[in-house]
């Protein structure tokens, strides 16, 4: 192709705070419609904004993750436009001075490391929420006032995998710092895609389109791909470009054309006169960004390092932020990591996925879990025992080594009692041996489900093994 | 003389003699209130007020609190739970308020009694008491109706002047206190841009806006700043500075300097006032008061009008883009959100209204923006900085409150004459700067009163109550009102 394509993303990450980032109203994302709200998130006349202290603090964890310089002193500014999602007829936002800029993330593609550019992040509320029906309109002010982060890239990306690996990368930051769900799929986090094409080696930018509407990270790379497309078509066939926005349709997979932009809209910004400077100072900054939770990157590092992980269960357990520190509470009390964490990858998160449970609804405690490791790695019980106690463990919440009395479970790991039993199999049927020898391995598995019945179950696995192997080698 | 005709000092005196029950005081301030001709009132409480004094009458009347069972009224823009607030505006015809403005709240805490809501120039925005949606408010010295009383928090002047109650709030974002408490000769406070919380306080400019009030003593002034200052949590901008004791008047004249600004002075032709300010400054100076002349600057002077004009007009459209017709308020109908907002819009707000968001519209668009409104502020910056630099070499600016007593109804024009450009809009620098500053009744002429306003460092209200009580000794009218004025020709 002759065209590259220059790609600047705008994310906003709603806030998880206990209240909105103006108001003392709570937020709950279960709650009744219109049932979060105060007085100020209807505009009511003579309600003034109040600067939710913690927001402030994870917008500083933020800016801090994403290597930001960040602004000691906090502005305001209005934003007015006349809507029906925005109850004041302006926006609270921070257009002068954001919290925090100049930044950068790093993603990785192909092994290379890459340093995207971050321009500026800000904090503002969000709108009401608008739910359209044929001749009338629906809207819930639980969600007016919650706090946003507006993250503003450097228009530095070319592809569509670029952009998607600074999404992720974003996703990673707010959900590892507890600064938000970061859900695309729910709105909780948001991304507005700027794209535009130009000859390779000009300088100076093309016509930009604008994609809205992205409810996916996988829909960012697809929308970009084929916006590239569709706009290289444009150029080969000698069209312009014309300044619009789209959305993406998933069916599709293609773009489509929501709104030609007309001159952008003057929303005669100026500052918020009922919030004064806040100066912030160092100590508050640094005391935010220490309280900050662990990052991606320093637990990747410490799962291999210090629980000495295998990588690929490393990055498991870390795909989910809740699932990697449900893995650490139970390393508080047993010490065999590596076992841990299979058992979690294979077996708890096997039983959520076909339960389609998610982490926070497991209710064994860790400790447990821990219980039923030691057991099975001191063989007191074998593995099909350690299934049972598995699920009785998620249905009673109870001592594994209580279950485990209470069924009766033992291993047997007395040597002439298992040779006894073995060498009577051996000696009832001398083919077994020739079999053996002549390279049938099954023989070995033969003996041992033989073994297994005669104990019932209860023979410990790796003895049991290491006799037949003796006694069919004799 | 009726008891109600008295400072709060003095009722509450009366009060704690059992002279009076506070449900005989709150039936004749609703008397007085029902009776009124000069359309002061959007509402009068009479079946709450009454249930409350009879209420109170029960009770052993507080010795340590002024406010006991005191009667106030209030303008119709403070936020009241369960009483319609209107700010005199149709966009908000019916709207009733969940909650109390918080100096509301404090007021009732005191157990004042609120006996109605005062009309005002249509959401604050004016200064001549005419533009609300009940029409004129009257001047009370003038039974002809033919004299203004000012605004914009014209009810509330009145109700005072008129000694319907003994004290009234308001809201000063130019003068809209102080000076129609010239024209009705009362004491018109506005203390420093952060003393008193604005929660709840309908908003026309923001970081113009002050709580103020009038009372008919500067020691009354006192009593409320003891009640109404203070940190708000619900206000950021409120201040944490510690509440003093305002009525510890513990400052005298003596030895106090008083800034006359020259070009203020100059501009006032009418002989009348100019001749009863300067025997003042005569008695100021007898008293041991020091009296310095400075010049301002001509240019910044003439400058606070527009620059005040174009930085309340542009947070005013911003401040009431809330009122859209979606969330309270009539509805006026239409098929979408933007005919829903332009229906409510169109026949909500009246043409003056219209004319201030016209302006302000104007001067933040992006392509105005820097030589208006920015502008505007660095205006509002120097002019700022002026007035604390006269401010740190004299404890006090003094000057006549305005140029004239209350003018004709069909007189009061926009006219840009020097008169107007400097001495009648000056009051705003302490708008422009949160000075606080007081008008008290300094004469009449033709049985209508005016005043003398007095500035002073921000958070310094203590010393400047204090000075401005040895001034009203001076001018004789303290706790002036229709009722206390004798007639000159009588």
């Amino acid at each position: 192709m002759n065209f590259e394509a220059v790609i600047g993303l705008e994310i906003h990450v709603e806030m998880k705070t206990k209240s909105k980032m103006f108001s003392s109203a709570p937020i709950n994302f279960s709650d009744e419609p219109n049932t979060d709200t105060t007085y100020l998130d209807f505009a009511f006349p003579g309600t003034m904004p109040v600067v939710n202290k913690e927001a402030v603090r994870k917008a500083i964890q933020m800016c801090n993750a994403l290597h930001m310089e960040i602004d000691d002193e906090l502005w305001f500014d209005r934003k007015n436009y006349f809507y029906s999602d925005l109850p004041k007829g302006y926006q609270i936002t921070q257009q002068a001075r954001p919290i925090g800029k100049n930044g950068y993330l790093e993603i990785e593609i192909d092994g290379e490391k890459r340093k995207i550019g971050i321009e500026r992040l800000h904090m503002e509320e969000d709108t009401c929420k608008q739910t359209h029906f044929n001749d009338y309109t629906l809207l819930d002010y639980n969600r007016a006032g919650i706090p946003l982060i507006e993250i503003v890239s450097l228009p530095v990306m070319h592809t569509g995998l670029e952009a998607r690996k600074y999404v992720e990368k974003i996703r990673e930051f707010v959900t590892f710092s507890g600064v938000s769900d970061g859900k695309m799929e729910e709105g909780s986090l948001r991304c507005d895609v700027n794209i535009s094409l130009r000859p390779y080696g000009s300088e100076k930018f093309g016509t930009k389109v604008e994609i809205k509407n992205l409810n996916s990270i996988a829909n960012i790379e697809k929308a970009i791909d084929y916006e590239i497309l569709r706009q290289s078509r444009l150029l080969f066939k000698g069209e312009d470009i014309i300044q619009e926005t789209r959305r993406f349709d998933e069916a599709k997979k293609e773009t489509i054309l929501m709104r030609v932009k007309t001159d952008a809209v003057d929303y005669k910004y100026f500052t918020e006169p009922n919030i004064t400077p806040i100066k912030l100072s160092k100590e508050f900054i640094i005391d935010a960004i220490n309280s900050c939770p662990e990052l991606y990157d320093s637990k990747l590092n410490r799962f291999l390092n210090d629980y000495k992980l295998e990588r690929v269960d490393a990055e498991i357990l870390l795909n989910n932020v809740s699932l990697a520190d449900f893995f650490e509470e139970i390393c508080k009390y047993s010490k065999y990591y590596i076992s841990i964490s299979k058992f979690v990858i294979t077996d708890i998160l096997g039983y959520l996925n076909k339960s389609n449970l998610e982490i926070k609804d497991f209710n064994v405690e860790p400790k447990y879990i821990a219980e039923l490791i030691d057991l099975l790695q001191n063989k007191e019980v074998n593995s099909s025992q350690g299934k049972e106690i598995f699920n009785h463990l998620i249905k009673e919440n109870r001592s594994p080594i209580k279950i485990k009395e209470e069924l009766g479970f033992t291993v047997i790991s007395d040597d002439s009692v298992i040779r006894n039993i073995v060498t009577g199999i051996i000696n009832k049927d001398s083919s077994l041996v020739t079999s053996f020898k002549n390279g049938k391995t099954r023989v070995q598995g033969f003996i041992m489900g033989q073994v297994m019945k005669e104990l019932k179950g209860k023979a410990n696995p790796v003895l049991a093994n290491k006799i037949i192997l003796e006694e069919l080698n004799k | 003389m009726s008891i109600l005709d008295l400072t709060i000092k003095e009722i509450h005196e009366a009060l704690v003699n059992k002279e009076i029950k506070v449900s005989d005081l709150v039936k004749e301030s609703l008397e007085r209130a029902k009776n009124n001709k000069d359309n002061a009132f959007e509402i009068i409480l009479e079946e709450e007020a009454l249930k409350k004094a009879y209420e109170l009458d029960k009770l052993e009347v507080e010795k340590d609190n002024y406010l006991f069972g005191i009667p106030f009224a209030l303008k119709d823009n403070f936020s009241t739970k369960d009483i319609e607030t209107t700010a005199s505006s149709n966009i908000l015809n019916g709207y009733i308020p969940l909650f109390n403005a918080t100096v509301v709240n404090k007021l009732l805490d005191k157990k004042a009694i609120l006996i109605g809501k005062t009309t005002l120039d249509e959401l604050a925005m004016g200064g001549t008491g005419t533009s609300g949606h009940k029409g004129i408010t009257f001047n009370p010295y003038d039974k002809t109706h033919t004299h203004l009383i000012g605004g914009s928090s014209s009810g509330s002047a009145v109700s005072v002047s008129d000694a319907i109650t003994p004290f009234s709030i308001g809201s000063d974002t130019g003068d809209s206190v102080r000076k129609p408490a010239s024209n009705a000769g009362l004491v018109g406070f506005k203390p420093t841009w952060g003393r008193i919380s604005r929660f709840g306080l309908f908003p026309f400019a923001p970081s113009l806006d002050h709580v103020a009030y009038f009372t008919r003593s500067s020691f009354d002034a006192a009593i409320l700043l003891n009640t109404l200052a203070g940190r708000d949590e619900h206000d950021s901008t409120s201040s944490f500075k510690e509440v003093e004791d305002y009525t510890h008047f513990d400052e005298k004249i003596k030895g106090k300097t008083f800034a006359l600004i020259k070009e203020i002075n100059e501009s006032i032709k009418d002989e009348v006032l100019t001749n009863k300010f300067n025997e003042l400054i005569n008695k100021i100076k007898e008293k041991g008061g020091i009296i310095k002349e400075v010049n301002f600057d001509t240019k910044l002077l003439n400058a606070i009008y527009p620059s005040y004009i174009v930085i309340s007009s542009s947070e005013a459209t911003s401040n009431n883009a809330n009122l859209d017709g979606i969330k309270f308020g009539p509805n006026y109908g239409g098929n979408t959100y933007q005919e829903v907002m332009f229906n409510a819009r169109t026949n909500g707000f009246s043409n003056l209204i219209k004319r201030r968001f016209v302006i302000g519209s104007y001067s933040l668009m992006r392509e105005n923006q820097q030589e208006t409104f920015l502008r505007a502020q660095k205006v509002r910056r120097l002019i700022v900085n002026r007035l604390n630099e006269i401010l740190e070499e004299c404890d006090f600016v003094i000057a006549l409150a305005s140029p004239s007593v209350a003018p004709k109804i069909n007189e009061s024009s926009d006219k840009l004459s020097e008169t107007y450009l400097i001495a009648d809009n000056y009051l705003a620098m302490a708008n422009f700067g949160g000075e606080p500053s007081i008008t008290i009744p300094l004469g009449f002429k033709d049985d209508l009163p005016f005043g003398v306003n007095i500035t002073s460092k921000i958070f310094s209200e203590r010393k400047l109550l204090s000075v401005v009580s040895e001034i009203e000794e001076l001018t004789g009218l303290r706790n002036l009102s229709t009722k206390t004025y004798k007639r000159e020709d009588k």
